[in-house]
């Protein structure tokens, strides 16, 4: 049994179809980067894996239990991180987590025991008792990432979980999906830093206008488009410009050349 | 099978409502609402902002007692305080509609945990339950404490008028849920996510009919200071609820009990037909109308930008910076669904009014022969309630989901902030108030003659420019730069209901031309200079208080 498996997976917005029929299987253990220009689907396609978002069609199936009949059962296998950052600002983090703990009915001793491990590995500490409001982005990303792994999760979807976060924090948030995974969690890992998708996962699928157009290890997408890197491929796989005269225009653009710009 | 999570966990329980989820959702509401508006540390008066509209609603509710003192029975005074505090209630769910009953922040934060659509359900419901309560209690405990001593009946009275008030507001707040819920199973989520600003204003003009008018209707018969229960009681909610106080003060008249009966089976009905209706898809209803916001806007932003109104604004605006808070303004008035809800239900009060002076022949020349008529006369009432349209505008302009997009302000290099304001407030006035008021001038005309409709109206319209300055100035935030935040809005409804006696101005004014013209000229000249002057104040102000103004995001 896969640990995702998305079927089929359509999301229609008025006459915008912004996910057509996603088909996709990631195995347990397996860090899954989930690549896509703005406006691919990506976002729509996270949101419909967790039960935010009804599918107009297909099903999202966490650990063979369907998101959308049976939501309760299957949102408790998830860890989910959203890239837009939302968490309730005028609770403290020692707070929220506790929300979050009762939520997944976590023992509240060990709820506590853990969010304030989170709160001091990831250096916020003396923050516990203060209200989020003040929190800087990356401040608040800690704390919704000790929030998506709290309840020890099975799967993992990350949105953009490097929004915001200082390098040494990023770079140990990378090191633990490694080891996480090599502990049999899932990762399905969403992102426009292609750098780090090369660097840790294990398959890359890329989705452009709401279809996935590949497939494989960062070494098979290389090679099936004949590139040295994983930046070419997905240039080649997602855009029908020339980056070269595209950059030609926007700088004629911005400098005026050619048609009287601003002085 | 075992999850990795359930190793750690009690394991959820069931289906139904989960207690112990229902328990942390309904503390963390709580907090929610006792905290909210403390962002960056802004309170008002030094007390939380909950408490702080709390000590206004009992000071309304203070004065409401007092002046029902004159009453002769516990039927009358119950009637007419329950009037006040089932409209209020009311009134304040429908403003505080989406923070309170529906979140959106709760879909992005709630919606991928593994939270039973009835969980939540229910923790809002209690999270509203406390909210209205709170509400219904700082409005009627006053009135409480003032029957059971004015009328004899001490502690059990007061403590069932108190019992009652809770239920009447409860059944009030629920008509308003049953109201929105009703329209979401009418209309598709796209649909209705439109369809909710129109609903706003049907209800602000039901509650009105119902809590407000029909109580002076009755008063207009004749019959001030004791009114009866008669065949009318049947038809005016708060009357069943005064009757079961007046069997709570030893009346036990048949009607009297059949009234309490009425109001009990009608909360009941009420109250489990709102739960009912939207108890179980409730999360995924919230879920349609996110999709159908991303699609709304998907769909509106291919429209056409340049409008009439756009014209208007090029010829209104002498600065680039005024443009762009007239622009800004603008289309968020027509894109922004929630910006909307909350200024639209304004428009619904003066055009109630007006309705029911056409029905009840009461709106009379105000310049004309004085008619005898208890009370405050209607056409003041709906001079008051123009007024009151710009409390809505003064507040909500400053408020958006997307505050913090208000960065650009402090990063461009903007000369003059306050010209972003200005521009935004010539938006609302020349788009929004003056049409209204030519509207007014309109449906007036067709009641009294043209001449009286369009002086009062001009004076009624240089009170608004007033207030709204002074509004303006209690609220001098940049467009859309602060976060939306419950009880921002009700506690300035409780301030302008403090402030209605300021509409003595416009009695006075109106009396003076009644009088003499000339001097009654000279008034509304005065007001006009006084209306210019605040504007001139206000942009002073503003210059101070941007000067130190940083943004908090």
């Amino acid at each position: 049994m896969h640990a995702i498996q998305l079927r089929a997976l359509t999301k229609r917005f008025g006459p915008v179809e912004a996910v057509r029929g996603v088909d996709l299987a990631i195995p347990r253990g397996q860090i899954c980067g989930y690549l896509g220009p703005n406006g691919a689907g990506k976002t729509t396609t996270v949101k419909m894996a967790v039960g935010m978002l009804s599918p107009t069609s297909g099903t999202a199936l966490i650990e063979g239990v369907d998101v959308t009949g049976q939501p309760v059962e299957a949102k408790a296998r998830i860890g989910f991180v959203p890239e837009t950052g939302a968490l309730y600002e005028n609770l403290t983090p020692r707070e929220y987590l506790a929300l979050i703990g009762n939520l997944y009915h976590l023992n509240t001793e060990l709820a506590a025991e853990r969010s304030d491990r989170f709160l001091s590995y990831f250096g916020i500490a003396d923050a516990a008792d203060r209200l989020m409001t003040s929190f800087s982005r990356g401040m608040r990303q800690k704390v919704l990432i000790s929030a998506a792994l709290i309840h020890n999760p099975s799967i993992l979807f990350l949105d953009e979980p490097l929004a915001g976060l200082d390098a040494n924090t990023a770079l140990v948030l990378k090191e633990l999906l490694r080891d996480l995974a090599s502990r049999g969690k899932t990762v399905f890992y969403c992102s426009h830093i292609l750098e780090v998708v090369e660097r840790i996962c294990d398959r890359v699928v890329i989705i452009n206008d709401g279809q996935i157009v590949a497939d494989g290890a960062v070494d098979e997408l290389k090679d099936l488009t004949h590139r040295a890197s994983l930046e070419d491929a997905f240039t080649d796989l997602t855009s029908s410009v020339d980056v070269d005269s595209i950059v030609r225009a926007l700088s004629d653009n911005v400098t005026g050349s050619g048609r009287g710009g601003v002085s | 099978m075992g999850t990795a999570a359930q190793q750690d966990t009690n394991g959820p329980r069931g289906h139904g409502v989960d207690p112990r989820q229902l328990r942390a959702l309904i503390a963390a509401g709580v907090r929610l609402d006792v905290r909210s508006a403390r962002r960056r540390g802004r309170r008002s008066f030094g007390l939380p902002p909950m408490v702080s509209m709390l000590v206004t609603y009992a000071v309304i509710g203070s004065f409401l007692a007092l002046s029902m003192l004159r009453t002769t029975d516990p039927f009358t005074f119950a009637l007419l305080t329950l009037s006040a505090a089932m409209f209020m209630t009311a009134v304040t769910v429908i403003m505080e509609y989406s923070s309170v009953v529906v979140n959106p922040d709760d879909h992005e934060i709630l919606s991928h945990r593994p939270v039973s659509s009835r969980t939540y359900f229910w923790a809002k419901i209690a999270n509203l339950l406390f909210y209205v309560c709170s509400t219904a209690l700082a409005l009627s405990l006053p009135a409480s404490i003032t029957i059971g001593l004015r009328f004899g009946g001490g502690l059990p009275l007061g403590l069932a008028y108190a019992g009652l008030a809770l239920l009447g507001c409860t059944a009030s707040a629920s008509l308003v849920v049953l109201l929105y819920s009703t329209a979401i199973r009418v209309f598709d989520s796209q649909r209705f996510s439109s369809a909710i600003t129109y609903v706003h204003s049907v209800a602000t003009l039901v509650l009105t009919f119902g809590y407000v008018l029909v109580p002076r209707m009755l008063m207009r018969e004749g019959v001030v200071l004791e009114i009866a229960p008669g065949r009318w009681s049947w038809f005016v909610p708060p009357a069943w609820y005064a009757g079961a106080v007046a069997v709570a003060a030893g009346e036990t008249t048949e009607q009297n009990g059949l009234l309490a009966a009425l109001a009990v089976v009608s909360a009941a009905a009420v109250i489990a037909m709102a739960l009912s209706l939207i108890s179980l898809d409730y999360s995924r209803r919230i879920s349609d109308l996110a999709a159908a916001s991303s699609d709304v806007s998907a769909r509106e932003d291919r429209r056409p930008v340049i409008t009439r109104f756009g014209r208007l604004g090029r010829l209104l605006c002498r600065t680039d910076e005024e443009r762009a808070g007239y622009d800004l303004m603008g289309r968020y008035m027509h894109r922004d669904r929630k910006l909307r809800m909350r200024v639209y239900p304004a428009f619904g009060l003066p055009l109630a009014v007006y309705l029911f002076g056409l029905v009840t022949r009461s709106l009379s020349d105000p310049f004309g022969p004085r008619v005898a008529e208890p009370g405050f006369p209607i056409q003041e009432l709906l001079g008051f309630y123009c007024v009151f349209i710009t409390l809505f505008f003064a507040t909500a302009m400053t408020q958006s989901d997307q505050w913090k997009a208000s960065w650009i302000f402090h990063a461009a290099p903007v000369r003059d902030r306050v010209a972003i304001i200005v521009g935004a407030r010539k938006l609302v006035i020349w788009r929004y108030l003056l049409p209204f008021f030519v509207v007014l001038l309109v449906l007036m005309s067709f009641v009294i003659p043209p001449a009286s409709a369009a002086v009062y109206l001009l004076i009624t319209l240089l009170l608004s420019l007033l207030s709204f300055s002074l509004l303006s100035l209690a609220s001098p935030y940049l467009p859309l730069s602060q976060s939306i935040e419950k009880t921002r809005q009700a506690r300035q409804l409780g301030l302008v209901m403090l402030l209605g006696i300021a509409m003595g101005a416009l009695v006075a004014i109106k009396e003076t031309i009644r009088e003499a013209p000339l001097p009654g000229a000279i008034a509304v000249v005065l007001l006009a200079a006084l209306a210019a002057l605040s504007e001139v104040a206000l942009r002073r102000r503003l210059k101070v208080r941007l000067a130190r103004e940083e943004f908090a995001g």
